[in-house]
């Protein structure tokens, strides 16, 4: 992927060395009268894993959700501040929603297949972008679905409605459906949260496996969780970003008071 | 604490004694206001089967093939059945539900996507709900001023069907909107992540997740038109004659039941209680089939 | 990238239009409902407004229902519409709150289903099957037994008497309103039903708990809670009792002329319309025209406070 963007100037101390893929500037967020996010600072580096943690309410799912401007669908909820993909912003209106999802994949808490066939949920998304042959289109859903890690169990059924997967493969059906669009980021808002300990279990190995073509955000509100797949954390309280540095340095030896007990269990 | 040694008990008998009666009393009136409930629900029942045998039993005797296939028949004729009514019904209820669906889907989902918190969109859902339960006689009057008058007088069966998708409307609208929102917000979420426009959301992934519900809303406005007469009556009128022209007057079976059953003619009475039997079998037929829809759906969407 | 060229932004400008033509096309068709409702009212105040003009006020006060002589005094036709909505509800409102009752606390648990099942079906009965059982099977009973019975005991008595003598027609207001009844029992009582159930268990729970008695759970638990609903659901029946058609129309009798007695014929505005409108002429026609109005409006308000009263029990649920 060619990459000549400019990036900002701005730094962080904790900036991470890998290149920078996405980060918010001074971002802040309403619904309504509620400010949920107040002058957030992330950088989100290229193909590697950030985790936002923070307890209920802090505001990590509203950060995850203006990176690919879903709460646009929402009268009253507006952003402010910048947010850039490569350098560009994308809170800017001019900036295509519809160029912004393709290369913004996300995948919700609870799984969502659409009312379709397997195969269909995952050629639904791909058919929107590219017109391609049958022949193609098959490869294009195989390799997806091997990229989610379900092709082996879907590979005779892939004709049977997706609402009769176990709910750990519906959710990797859904990450399959966001990677078939190739995109350069994928946003996961507390992907396991509605799973059993197996499912998850397969979950995260699968997320270090997108990680060699993808840039990863995830929401988790479990923080073995944060602390085993993610390279980067970043802890959020009352919508503000409290601490943002290396994982491993952020759970063994967190800089603030605040993100020391969270993380040790003395709120949240 | 004047109260003597030898009194207490007294007044502990005196209370249980009381709290045995008032026991007693709530035990009666319970008894009573059960004896009253079922007699209630015996009473309603025993009349809504009543009338339910009456049909089957005055109607069963005209079933016969010649029902669906004459043309009804003159006064002191023998004979006739009731085809053309048959054939008027089915083609105006039809027409109605096509012209019904369609903007009842349109507006039900506008309601459940568009209008959020909007006070048009609460405004709309409350008129629909009146429409839903206006009298039928009313809308009857309203196509007549609407299309009859205008068209010199003369009755349609256009004008008929027309009525009767002002019946299909609101109860479609209503349907869609209730089943558009049952489907999660974050299939929603999921699509439009995607990048898919949100009509092609709406058209190709919303509907798929609602459409036994909406199904069931068409079936159910199916079963409430199909025997509607008064809406019909200065609308579509009546026709004792085939009738295949869309802009003439077109028999229908609730008409012709009317007509009938308030006639001196054994033979007309006949006919209207076998319409009304295979009108109620439709009916109930299409009533089970909606709510069996529902239920089997109900499951997988959660 | 493959889809580098799908995401020109031409083909975002197009979505973007195809998105807001689909949201006009789709508020065009609500904006529809809105011109049903108000276009049915102003059509037939339209249509009546000969009528209003040469009557005026006395349209609406006047017992004389004249259309040789071209008078026309609506006061009929509404009183009974009233009259047999009323004997309706005076009847239905109290079996169905039976049957709901049965339904939801009395009835073995596997009865419920099926026989809340087939009341929802009988609700969706065509009016015009019950007002034909109305004149082939209740008309010849009242004939042969209910009004000679009523002549000798209510109608002997002072003041009220009058209301039940009459000859032995078997058609008239009684007859109408009782077969407007057993039609709104089915509906009513599954209103009631349904607002009956949306009472959290926990609350009838701790009642029982307590050790309430079923009708005492029911008459200061579920009734409380549920009150304003209940009454709605009344409401809603009531509306559908006046402006019902078929199942007056045929034991009504269909003449407009004023009576005390319950068992005389009379008229409701439904009937009256159905009746002689495809046949009426001229003035006559805008007459019908404007007691149709009249019945508009009346629902129109009988239905907006239903519809009010229900909306706030779903309120209630939604917390």
């Amino acid at each position: 992927m060619i990459d000549t963007a400019p990036k900002p100037a701005q730094a962080n101390a904790s900036t991470p060395a890998a290149a920078l893929k996405m980060a918010a500037r001074g971002l802040d967020f309403h619904y309504g009268d509620i400010q949920a996010l107040r002058g957030v600072d992330l950088d989100v580096a290229e193909r590697q894993v950030t985790a936002l943690i923070g307890p209920s309410g802090c505001g990590k799912s509203t950060l995850l959700r203006v990176f690919n401007r879903i709460y646009a669908i929402y009268p009253g909820q507006v952003a402010s501040g910048q947010v850039l993909l490569d350098g560009e912003n994308i809170l800017d209106p001019g900036y295509s929603l519809n160029r912004l999802r393709s290369k913004v994949g996300m995948v919700f808490q609870k799984p969502v297949p659409f009312p379709m066939s397997i195969y269909e949920n995952v050629a639904y998304a791909i058919r929107h972008y590219e017109r391609l042959s049958r022949v193609d289109m098959d490869d294009r859903v195989e390799q997806a679905l091997r990229q989610g890690a379900l092709w082996d169990e879907v590979k005779d059924k892939l004709k049977r409605s997706a609402l009769g997967l176990s709910g750990g493969q519906q959710q990797r059906l859904c990450i399959a459906r966001a990677v078939a669009l190739n995109p350069e980021v994928i946003l996961l808002d507390e992907p396991t949260s509605a799973l059993d300990p197996i499912a998850t279990g397969r979950i995260e190995q699968l997320i270090a496996e997108l990680k060699e073509h993808f840039t990863i955000v995830i929401v988790t509100h479990n923080m073995q969780q944060a602390a085993r797949c993610s390279d980067h954390t970043a802890f959020m309280y009352l919508g503000e970003l409290v601490e943002f540095g290396a994982t491993t340095q952020i759970f063994t030896n967190p800089a603030r008071k605040q993100t020391e007990d969270y993380i040790t269990g003395r709120f949240g | 604490m004047a109260v003597s040694g030898s009194a207490r008990p007294q007044r502990q008998a005196a209370t249980t004694q009381f709290a045995e009666r008032l026991y007693r009393r709530r035990r009666l009136s319970n008894a009573i206001a059960l004896t009253l409930s079922c007699a209630a629900a015996a009473f309603g029942l025993i009349f809504l089967f009543w009338i339910l045998w009456t049909t089957v039993s005055k109607g069963i005797g005209g079933i016969s093939w010649a029902l669906f296939t004459q043309p009804t028949p003159p006064p002191m004729a023998e004979g006739g059945g009731l085809g053309n009514a048959f054939f008027g019904s089915m083609v105006m209820c039809v027409l109605a539900i096509v012209i019904g669906t369609p903007l009842g889907i349109a507006a039900g989902t506008w309601l459940s996507e568009y209008a959020g918190a909007r006070k048009l969109g609460t405004v709309v859902r409350f008129v629909n709900d009146i429409l839903l339960s206006a009298p039928s006689i009313v809308l009857g009057l309203f196509v007549y001023t609407l299309v009859v008058a205008q068209m010199g007088g003369s009755f349609s069966a256009l004008a008929g069907a027309l009525a009767l998708a002002f019946i299909v409307l609101p109860v479609v609208v209503r349907t869609t909107d209730e089943m558009l929102r049952l489907v999660p917000t974050q299939m929603r979420e999921a699509a439009l992540s995607l990048g898919v426009p949100q009509w092609k959301v709406i058209t190709q992934v919303l509907y798929r997740g609602a459409s036994a519900g909406i199904v069931t809303g068409v079936l159910l406005a199916l079963a409430r038109i199909s025997g509607e007469t008064a809406p019909l009556l200065f609308t579509a009128f009546g026709n004792q004659y085939w009738s295949t022209d869309l802009m003439r007057p077109m028999a229908s079976v609730p008409v012709v039941m009317y007509q009938y059953a308030g006639s001196p003619y054994e033979s007309w009475q006949l006919l209207a209680w076998s319409g009304a039997l295979v009108l109620t079998t439709f009916v109930l037929l299409i009533s089970l089939a909606a709510r069996a829809l529902l239920l089997r759906n109900r499951v997988p969407n959660d | 990238m493959a889809h580098a060229l799908a995401t020109t932004p031409v083909r975002s400008r197009k979505d973007r239009r195809n998105d807001a033509l689909f949201q006009y096309l789709l508020a065009g068709a609500a904006i529809l409902v809105l011109i049903a409702l108000t276009g049915a009212a102003l059509s037939m105040l339209w249509g009546g407004r000969e009528a209003l003009l040469s009557q005026g006020w006395t349209f609406f006060f006047s017992t004389e229902w004249n259309p040789v002589e071209n008078r026309y005094g609506a006061l009929v036709p509404i009183y009974g519409t009233l009259v047999t909505a009323l004997l309706a509800l005076l009847l239905a409102v109290p079996v169905s709150f039976g049957i709901a009752f049965f339904l939801t606390e009395v009835a073995p648990v596997w009865l419920r289903g099926p026989i809340g099942t087939a009341v929802e079906l009988l609700a969706g009965i065509p009016s015009i099957i019950y007002g034909m059982w109305g004149l082939f099977v209740l008309v010849p009973m009242m004939t042969e037994y209910v009004t000679p019975w009523l002549n000798d005991t209510l109608g002997s008595l002072p003041v009220i008497g009058v209301m039940f003598q009459g000859p032995p027609l078997g058609i008239g207001y009684l007859t109408a309103g009782f077969v407007l009844a057993i039609m709104v029992i089915p509906f009513i009582c599954s209103i009631m039903r349904e607002v009956f159930l949306t009472v959290p268990n926990r609350l009838k729970e701790s009642a029982y708990a307590l050790g309430c008695t079923r009708w005492e759970v029911v008459k200061d638990i579920v009734l409380p809670y549920t009150r304003t609903a209940v009454v709605g659901g009344i409401f809603l029946g009531l509306g559908r009792a006046l402006g019902e058609t078929m199942a007056v129309a045929f034991v009504i009798g269909n003449t407009v002329r004023f009576s005390p007695s319950l068992l005389e014929p009379g008229t409701t505005i439904a009937a009256l319309i159905a009746n002689d409108f495809a046949e009426a002429t001229d003035t006559y026609r805008s007459a019908l025209l404007l007691l149709g109005f009249v019945l508009f409006i009346v629902t129109f308000f009988v239905l907006a406070i239903a519809r009010l009263m229900l909306s706030r029990i779903a309120r209630k649920e939604g917390n």
